[in-house]
């Protein structure tokens, strides 16, 4: 979303590279990126009230509607933590050990999920 | 002031007598902060989890909670996290340009969010209690099994926000006698817990308030 003018400038520069863009603005790249999340989080409001009210007067569509919904919202929500967790918490310029850690419990949670998603509500009857 | 932060500062091998360089001892720090975030990943991924197997199977019930809960209180609740994370960082940065008086500002208005936001969630579960629900065990009303996936994560939360506000506080006291002026990482190590706190909101304010 938002490139730093160089590494060891990120933190300092109130300059940033901004879709080929040259921005200077208090805070730099840290206040872009807040600008970037408040966006993100009124786009989805308002997605999800305006889907809201589509399933509700589309009840045929419901199902795919939902589907649309939990896939938009969930990318937006990824997005946002995605930007917190590379600029806000310097992951961008951390050790690449630092990744693992923290890709890993996420990969497993992940995995886990899928596997929880899988039973059915009845169980399995064993 | 050194300018440089402290993951860009060189790890350096042992001195003469074992002890470790600052900027190893600053990693390290960071290290055992992010492992700790690790465990918090898989808690609240098990109480998310919970939600969503409950909300695929009472799809009823989860849309009669969102026309109950609205949006309106939340979202703003969101921006103030959203923007108690901004001031967090926006300190950190303060600090590493060496302005205490501009750390001691900003994190202020970290702690500030963090009451604020707390604030809110009271005022949410004041409204939601009056509207029957509540975190009871009684299995002839159809809120009580919500009651329980939506205040544990969200309650859980909550109490990190707590614990959140009074490290900032400490942040603060600490800050205030010149504790950080030559190394800031305990501002650091208090910033990747704050902005995790933000993360985990952005994932549950979507994910029960909005899908």
């Amino acid at each position: 979303m938002a490139e730093a003018m160089n590494h060891e400038g990120e933190h300092h520069s109130n300059t940033v590279h901004l879709l080929r863009r040259e921005i200077t603005v208090e805070g730099g790249v840290y206040t872009v990126v807040f600008g970037g999340l408040a966006v993100l989080t009124v786009i989805e409001v308002l997605s999800a009230e305006f889907l809201k009210g589509a399933i509700h007067d589309a009840p045929d569509a419901a199902a795919a509607l939902q589907a649309i919904k939990a896939i938009l919202l969930l990318g937006i929500a990824i997005i946002k933590s995605s930007l917190v967790i590379w600029f806000y918490m310097h992951l961008k310029s951390e050790n690449k050990l630092i990744a693992v850690v923290i890709l890993l419990p996420l990969l497993i949670a992940g995995l886990s999920i899928m596997y929880l998603l899988a039973i059915p509500p009845s169980g399995y009857g064993l | 002031m050194a300018e440089l932060t402290a993951n860009q500062i060189p790890a350096a091998a042992h001195d003469d007598h074992g002890h470790m360089s600052e900027g190893e001892h600053n990693n390290n720090m960071k290290l055992g902060v992010w492992l700790y975030l690790a465990s918090e990943i898989v808690i609240f991924s098990i109480m998310i989890v919970g939600y969503i197997i409950f909300r695929i199977n009472n799809e009823e019930i989860v849309a009669q909670a969102h026309e109950q809960l609205g949006v309106a209180l939340v979202t703003a609740n969101t921006f103030v996290l959203l923007a108690s994370s901004f001031f967090m960082v926006m300190g950190l940065r303060a600090m590493q340009g060496g302005n205490r008086a501009g750390m001691l500002r900003w994190i202020g208005l970290t702690a500030l969010g963090g009451i604020v936001f707390l604030g809110g969630q009271y005022i949410e579960y004041s409204e939601l209690a009056h509207l029957g629900i509540v975190l009871g065990f009684d299995t002839a009303s159809e809120w009580s099994t919500f009651g329980m996936r939506f205040y544990a994560p969200t309650f859980f939360h909550g109490a990190h926000v707590f614990v959140g506000v009074l490290w900032a506080l400490e942040v603060m006291r600490r800050g205030a006698k010149g504790r950080y002026d030559k190394n800031p990482i305990g501002i650091e190590m208090f910033g990747l817990y704050w902005h995790f706190v933000d993360v985990v909101w952005i994932m549950l304010f979507t994910l029960i308030y909005l899908v």
